[in-house]
């Protein structure tokens, strides 16, 4: 148990809440909003429940895993010519790749939604959900060091 | 349905009339040439865990793609051109289906390793061709000829081009040409295919599609010069085709600069078209940009022809392949599609409009990339610039797949939802990503080192590999490993024979001198938890023993991990199994005379598993040597063997330096003693290094009956010894011995032999057991399961005997210790006995006895 633990705890942990956040609100809340609400007050709730989560990652998923997610590769001698190499650098490679895809489609699915394309901003968010998946596959698929 | 509403609009006129219905299976067909693109790019992005990544990408991608465009648009040009009569119903489809089974078996059974069904695939290609090009050739004669007929002759020229060229693949993948040929056979494969099957067609179909593509008429006297550049262009590629293939550099030249000329000729109303109309399209400029590549192309491969050997043809020109299927294939097969897949999409000209709009979305983007990209493909630039370069070329040619089965989904009234759809393209942008996370480094895993003297390797450290992860090399070859870590954590190598790098940062090098290699040796990365991981490495002997004059290929026997796990339930050979355990009683006389050789045999040491043994008598153990006390033994041994050997027998005692000298081999002596004392003595090969004469078999067991020793219903001797797999005296072998890390534990030369080859006893019978420790570096605790010892002899003197009150049930022994224990089976049964020490009972020394009643 180091400090290093406690930086991959919360590394681990905000993600777990993105991405389990992501599939609570698909599998759990937008079904029920749909059963339960009315047009008016779904609308409503949806929206909210769109800002407060959008509000969740930049104020706190962002900075958290941005900021643990470069001290660990700091800490594992990450290095940009390393990234290019077969193994742990090109699954991490693959990973940022994905992240970044990811976040552009959370980021497109936000401005739909405001620009009221719900068709547009509802495929960018399963995008966004599923490739979160694959980020988990990725990293779980690091070799361990 | 025909397709003659799909007509390239050749002559003069006004802009095009928009077809009415499109044509379904040639919409097909387009979607075919699609779904080979795409798999390009999944291929390519897949490199790492393909086999034969870069002949499977040429072939998708040509032999896919390209060839069923051509196939496709040559057929669907010359029947609008020439007016054919509408092939029969049955004919695209039965073609469409054919051409493509042909190509994936071509590629299927050469990537998969099946010759027979490459070449069956190569010859259904070959048919569908010469059939496709015989239907234009009948078709045509009965058709009108007219302005355009010289476009049929430039497509049955290409066909037939293909149909050599295809059979030259074939002969190529059946692996039954002599391999001296294949470096010509590759050179005339590859001209006739990409010069000939492409290029002609190429060439045929711009004289009229690129005025179409440029909305402009077609210049005055292009039929007039079509058929004459054919004339130059097809003798002079059969020429050059037939001079690669004969080993004729200068006719191959020469017929090469023909083909450049004609094609150079045949290529002057395309200039001069654009001089009067300027591209401006994305078709236009695309199908320019493909066409100034195939004139580099050209010029790169009469360059190549002219100046180096024949044999050396194939070799030149394979890193401008690339360059040529990207350049020249992909930039006319892309330009062409963006011009003709909205037509063939049809719906409207509001439809037409819409399609073409979403093709050339990103166009300049797209082009700008390749024509950047695809030179640095070829050149001898850092390998980082390389694979920026394929990126962007993939990432072109991947989105305008895209693209265009985004418009023929479109068109064909398919929509997706707007879930399933981000589902989609969440699960391609994972899949893109994993593909990349898994694309391996194309780096060899076995290195192959010839010759001997001084040899460097490089090896690098990273990825939990290590590359190359087989080094192959010459006996006697003193080898030089410079290791590098070029991971982003600490790693070293560690070798079995005990070289070691120091823990390496990021970057650093360390290196490795070895000595003259004389057998296996494994290599590993010491930092917990790597090895296990797969960073581990072999360093392996090729080559001839000049010992045997046999080829040898060992295998790696070594380190803590035996490699193969041994087979102990394994069925035993037939023939040699472990010697005979019954014991004799001692012979008469006080005098015995024996000769022992020593000699190398190869034995079954573990059910199924024979190794080299070095041997006294051509047995493990050696003879056994029984008498009693006051006895004298005279032992004649000679050196029958290809190295030293000396003996050392425990049963006399005397000066050793004399009797228990080495002897080389041809060499004898004699070794006389008097046994002055009772015991289970061992005697044991006396030459150094002695770990590795005992551990390979030098050993036997001298029994010098105590005085009155009561007789039994049975005797049997068990000498103990340990079993090291590998080459006897291999590095790899002598590290396990020096690590006490046996494979296996022996009882009378084999392991686990009594399991399939029971001792006998009855019932009440009492039974005597002779042990022999022979090691070299264990001993034994000799029980039998389910019998208790009523006497126990050890090393001169009875622990315990008959009719004492206590018993005993185990004889402990240290290596070289011996003495007996005697036990009576008290009723019928399988009595395991083992080595109760339970890493040697259950590795090898085990076995049965047999109680009747």
């Amino acid at each position: 148990m180091t400090w290093w633990s406690v930086v991959r705890f919360l590394h681990v942990t905000s993600a777990a809440l993105w991405v389990g956040g992501q599939l609570t609100v698909s599998l759990v809340v937008l079904p029920l909003a749909r059963r339960l609400l009315d047009p008016r007050q779904r609308g409503r709730v949806l929206r909210e429940v769109g800002r407060r989560f959008g509000a969740f990652t930049g104020l706190v998923f962002l900075p958290v895993q941005l900021s643990t997610g470069v001290a660990i590769a700091w800490h594992k001698g990450v290095t940009p010519s390393s990234l290019a190499q077969p193994g742990y650098g090109r699954i991490l490679a693959a990973k940022l790749l994905l992240f970044c895809a990811v976040m552009a489609a959370a980021a497109l699915h936000g401005r739909a939604n405001g620009r009221g394309r719900p068709a547009f901003a509802r495929a960018m968010a399963i995008t966004s959900l599923v490739g979160s998946v694959g980020i988990v596959l990725l990293a779980t698929a690091l070799p361990p060091t | 349905m025909t397709t003659a509403d799909l007509r390239p609009r050749p002559p003069v006129q006004r802009p095009p009339r928009p077809p009415r219905r499109p044509a379904s299976w040639h919409l097909r067909a387009n979607v075919v040439v699609l779904a080979w693109l795409a798999l390009t790019v999944a291929a390519a992005l897949a490199r790492g865990a393909l086999p034969a990544p870069r002949w499977l990408l040429i072939h998708l991608f040509l032999l896919g793609a390209v060839t069923n465009a051509v196939v496709t648009w040559s057929e669907h040009f010359a029947n609008t051109l020439l007016r054919l009569p509408s092939p029969p119903r049955w004919w695209p489809p039965a073609r469409l289906g054919a051409l493509n089974a042909g190509a994936a078996a071509v590629l299927g059974g050469t990537v998969g390793g099946l010759p027979p069904l490459a070449v069956a695939g190569a010859a259904v290609v070959v048919l569908v061709v010469a059939w496709h090009c015989g239907r234009l050739t009948v078709g045509a004669r009965r058709a009108l000829g007219g302005r355009f007929s010289h476009v049929r002759d430039w497509y049955v020229c290409a066909g037939a081009a293909l149909v050599v060229g295809g059979t030259l693949g074939g002969l190529m993948v059946s692996e039954r040409a002599p391999q001296a040929w294949h470096p010509r056979l590759e050179a005339a494969h590859l001209h006739a295919n990409l010069f000939g099957w492409v290029g002609l067609t190429v060439l045929g179909t711009l004289f009229t599609l690129w005025p179409t593509v440029l909305r402009t008429r077609i210049d005055e006297g292009t039929g007039p010069l079509a058929r004459r550049s054919l004339r130059l262009a097809a003798p002079g590629l059969a020429l050059a085709v037939g001079g690669l293939l004969g080993g004729a550099r200068w006719i191959a030249a020469a017929g090469l600069l023909l083909y450049a000329a004609a094609a150079l000729t045949a290529l002057t109303p395309f200039l001069r078209t654009a001089r009067r109309r300027r591209p401006h399209t994305a078709a236009s400029w695309t199908l320019a940009a493909g066409t100034a590549w195939f004139v580099v192309a050209l010029a790169a491969a009469s360059v190549v022809v002219a100046t180096r050997p024949v044999d050396e043809v194939a070799g030149a020109l394979e890193p401008t392949v690339p360059l040529v299927a990207a350049g020249f294939a992909g930039h006319v097969l892309v330009g062409s599609l963006i011009f003709l897949l909205p037509v063939v999409l049809g719906g409207g000209p509001a439809a037409l409009k819409r399609n073409a709009a979403l093709l050339e979305r990103g166009w300049a983007l797209r082009l700008a990339g390749t024509t950047v990209a695809v030179p640095l493909t070829a050149l001898p630039v850092p390998a980082w610039a390389v694979h920026a370069a394929w990126a962007l070329v993939l990432a072109a040619l991947g989105s305008f797949v895209a693209v265009a089965a985004f418009a023929v989904a479109r068109s064909r009234g398919l929509r997706l939802s707007p879930p399933a759809a981000g589902a989609l393209t969440g699960a391609l942008l994972t899949a893109l990503a994993v593909a990349v996370a898994v694309s391996g480094d194309p780096a060899p895993a076995t290195r192959s080192v010839a010759g001997g003297g001084v040899q460097t390797v490089d090896v690098t450290l990273s990825g939990m590999r290590i590359r190359p992860s087989v080094i192959e090399a010459a006996p006697g070859t003193r080898l030089v490993l410079r290791v590098t870590n070029a991971d982003a954590q600490r790693h070293d190598l560690r070798l079995a024979t005990g070289e070691r790098t120091p823990l390496l940062r990021a970057g650093q090098t360390a290196t490795l001198r070895l000595p003259p290699l004389t057998g296996s040796i494994e290599g590993w990365c010491t930092v917990a938890g790597h090895r296990a991981a797969g960073m581990t490495m072999t360093i392996k002997v090729a080559g001839t023993d000049p010992a045997t004059g046999r080829a040898v290929h060992s295998e790696a026997h070594s380190g803590a991990a035996s490699p193969a796990p041994l087979d102990l339930a394994a069925p035993p050979l037939p023939g040699t199994g472990p010697a005979d355990a019954a014991l004799e009683p001692a012979p008469g006389g006080a005098e015995h005379r024996l000769q022992i050789r020593a000699t190398e045999a190869e034995l079954q040491v573990a059910p199924g598993v024979r190794q080299r043994m070095w041997t006294f008598g051509g047995t493990v153990p050696g003879p056994v040597l029984r008498g009693k006390v006051g006895d004298v033994f005279t032992i004649t041994f000679v050196n029958d063997a290809a190295m030293g050997h000396g003996i050392d027998v425990h049963a006399g005692s005397l000066a050793p330096d004399r009797p228990m000298r080495t002897i080389q081999p041809g060499e004898r002596l004699t070794y006389r003693f008097k046994a002055e004392r009772a015991g289970a003595w061992l005697y044991h090969c006396s030459t150094a290094p002695m770990m590795q004469h005992i551990a390979n078999g030098m050993y036997g067991a001298v029994i010098i009956d105590p005085p009155d020793l009561p007789r039994a219903d049975r005797e049997y001797l068990l000498v103990q010894g340990e079993l090291y797999l590998g080459r006897p005296g291999e590095a790899g072998q002598v590290a396990k011995m020096r690590e006490g890390r046996p494979d296996a534990w022996m009882f009378n030369g084999m392991a686990a032999g009594y399991d399939h080859a029971p001792l006998t006893a009855r019932v009440g019978e009492r039974v005597r057991i002779w042990v022999v420790a022979a090691g070299p570096s264990s001993g034994t605790s000799f029980h039998i399961v389910g019998a208790q010892f009523d006497t126990v002899y050890k090393e001169g003197a009875y622990l315990l005997r008959r009719g004492d009150p206590g018993g005993a049930q185990a004889l402990d022994l240290a290596a070289a210790q011996g003495g007996f224990v005697e036990t009576v089976f008290p009723e019928a049964g399988r009595y395991p006995f083992v080595d109760h020490d339970m890493r040697h009972g259950e590795a090898g020394a085990h076995g049965f006895f047999e109680v009747r009643r």
